[in-house]
């Protein structure tokens, strides 16, 4: 099973040097959003390299408004370009009219949006001429009225679209404690071939709840609830993705390796 | 879709302004919790805009303190928010929002050093430049010469200022250590280009300056030599474009038809 890690500029260059046997690497594709320049080469390096995901973080796939062609036209070029395994957005929305707020802002979760986010959903796929994955966000608020739950929504969202579920598993753990629910059940109605990949970060523990921060090791409940997803879903690709005070390479590889060997332990422990 | 629109619209409220209450029919759970989890958003919103000006003001950021330009940066916002989800797109008006801000009065020239970051920052990722034949411009007939456009590698510009924004910009880089001293008397006209992937940043002459901002306008090399020489007479055309090609600023060239 591929585990891979985000790659961010600090590492760039040791990464080419070592080239570590990591099975993918992933970043954000709007900081690729160039003509070309030293960022681009690097990028093209490290496609030489290893399979890359594009994981994007502006397209607002859930604006009530509108969905910003010249953002998707950014996009377009840059999976031309690259030729990526995968390409991943968020169920969200962060831009209203002219502002954009660059956030990751949930989504209610209605049959209304689970339409307009099916809408988008086939547009991009389209454009982009392939499937893309979408993932689960941390939340901080939830919305008082729903017609039904994430993964009902997720799953849903795949059998109209194509689509699978990037599934963010501190995401998931981030929203169990901050709203009070058991985050097992929720794997579990999530049906397995829907789920593409899987992100595995860490977060920060606060007064108000857990914060999201990808500035951290992936916490010992998140490694737990991991090895639980694996026994559920089977062994998913799956990423370690440090944003904020970015650690060594090598804890970046320690993190995966871990990963790697849970997986395989609830692959194993499941097929017995 | 009305009600997402409306969910929305509240929310944004909240983002916008710590007061509002727009989206507290629409959110669950305990008042007091919820008003400190939208504390969480707006503290994000604020941060990612930071960090996305700072990417692209790196020594905006040296010279006042990190400290002062979060404050700045989140001013900054205040009046132009984001409006793009490519937040290399972020900033392109922070030159005009300094030179206004009467709490940066005391530094006159961090709006000009603002708008060399922003060229800097549009540089590093603008198109690399193809291979091209410089002995090509020979085959043009010498009457057709002054009709030549010559097309400067992406990212080309020059930042005019009356103060030593080279200099100053300069001494900020990483691994500088050739001392912090500053002539302020000198004024700067500071070019900046891509050699390779690097992104450059030199003070150019007078005629230097003139004949490449007439260029990139669009002017035929006779009519930009004229610009130069009008602004400084010792400007050497010859010397200027064995240079310009050399450093491969200058990446091609095009006959204007309609001579």
């Amino acid at each position: 099973m591929a585990t891979g890690i985000g790659l961010r500029q600090p590492h760039y260059r040791e990464v080419f040097d070592r080239r570590p046997g990591i099975g993918f690497v992933e970043v954000h594709s709007e900081n690729f959003f160039l003509d070309g320049g030293a960022s681009m080469r690097a990028l093209e390096r490290a496609r030489e390299l290893y399979p890359v995901s594009l994981h994007g973080v502006g397209l607002s796939l859930g604006s009530a408004d509108r969905l910003v062609g010249r953002h998707l036209d950014k996009l377009e070029r840059l999976v031309d370009r690259i030729q990526p395994e995968f390409v991943s957005e968020h169920l969200s929305w962060g831009r209203l009219g002219a502002e954009h707020f660059n956030d990751l802002l949930p989504m209610p979760l209605t049959h209304a949006a689970l339409a307009l986010v099916a809408d988008r959903v086939d547009h991009v796929q389209n454009r982009l001429g392939r499937r893309i994955l979408i993932e689960n966000i941390s939340a901080y608020v939830a919305y008082r009225d729903g017609d039904m739950t994430e993964p009902a929504f997720l799953a849903a969202l795949a059998r109209r679209t194509g689509c699978t579920v990037l599934l963010d598993i501190n995401n998931l753990y981030v929203n169990a404690v901050n709203f009070g629910f058991d985050p097992v059940a929720w794997i579990e109605e999530l049906p397995p071939s829907v789920v593409g990949e899987m992100h595995l970060a860490g977060h920060a523990v606060t007064d108000d709840g857990l914060v999201d921060t990808h500035g951290s090791r992936v916490s010992a409940e998140v490694w737990t609830l991991y090895a639980e997803a694996c026994k559920r879903l089977g062994p998913k690709p799956t990423l370690i993705e440090w944003d904020t005070d970015l650690p060594s390479l090598d804890v970046l590889l320690e993190e995966a390796a871990a990963a790697r060997a849970i997986a395989e332990d609830a692959t194993e422990a499941s097929s017995v | 879709m009305s009600d997402l629109l409306a969910i929305q619209e509240g929310l944004a409220n909240c983002l916008r302004d710590a007061h509002s209450i727009a989206a507290m029919r629409f959110l669950a759970g305990d008042q007091v919790l919820v008003e400190r989890r939208l504390a969480i958003y707006r503290a994000n919103v604020s941060a990612n805009a930071v960090k996305a000006l700072a990417a692209a003001y790196p020594v905006v950021q040296q010279v006042v303190g990190e400290a002062f330009f979060a404050g700045l940066a989140r001013a900054y916002r205040h009046d132009a928010p984001s409006s793009s989800g490519d937040l290399s797109e972020y900033g392109d008006g922070f030159a005009r929002f300094l030179a206004g801000f009467a709490h940066v009065r005391s530094l006159p020239y961090l709006s000009d050093l603002a708008r060399l970051e922003w060229q800097v920052h549009r540089a590093y990722g603008a198109a690399d430049t193809r291979p091209w034949d410089p002995a090509s411009i020979g085959m043009v007939a010498p009457e057709q010469q002054h009709t030549i456009r010559f097309r400067f590698a992406a990212g080309t510009s020059v930042v005019e200022s009356p103060f030593p924004l080279v200099r100053i910009w300069t001494i900020h880089q990483p691994g500088v250590q050739d001392g912090f001293a500053v002539d302020w008397s000198v004024s700067e006209r500071a070019l900046v280009a891509r050699e390779e992937l690097r992104v450059t940043v030199t003070a150019a002459s007078a005629g230097d300056a003139a004949f490449i901002v007439a260029t990139l306008e669009g002017a035929t090399l006779g009519d930009a030599a004229a610009a130069a020489l009008e602004s400084d007479a010792a400007f050497d055309l010859s010397a200027f474009l064995s240079r310009a090609i050399a450093s491969n600023l200058i990446c091609g060239f095009s006959l204007d038809e309609d001579h």
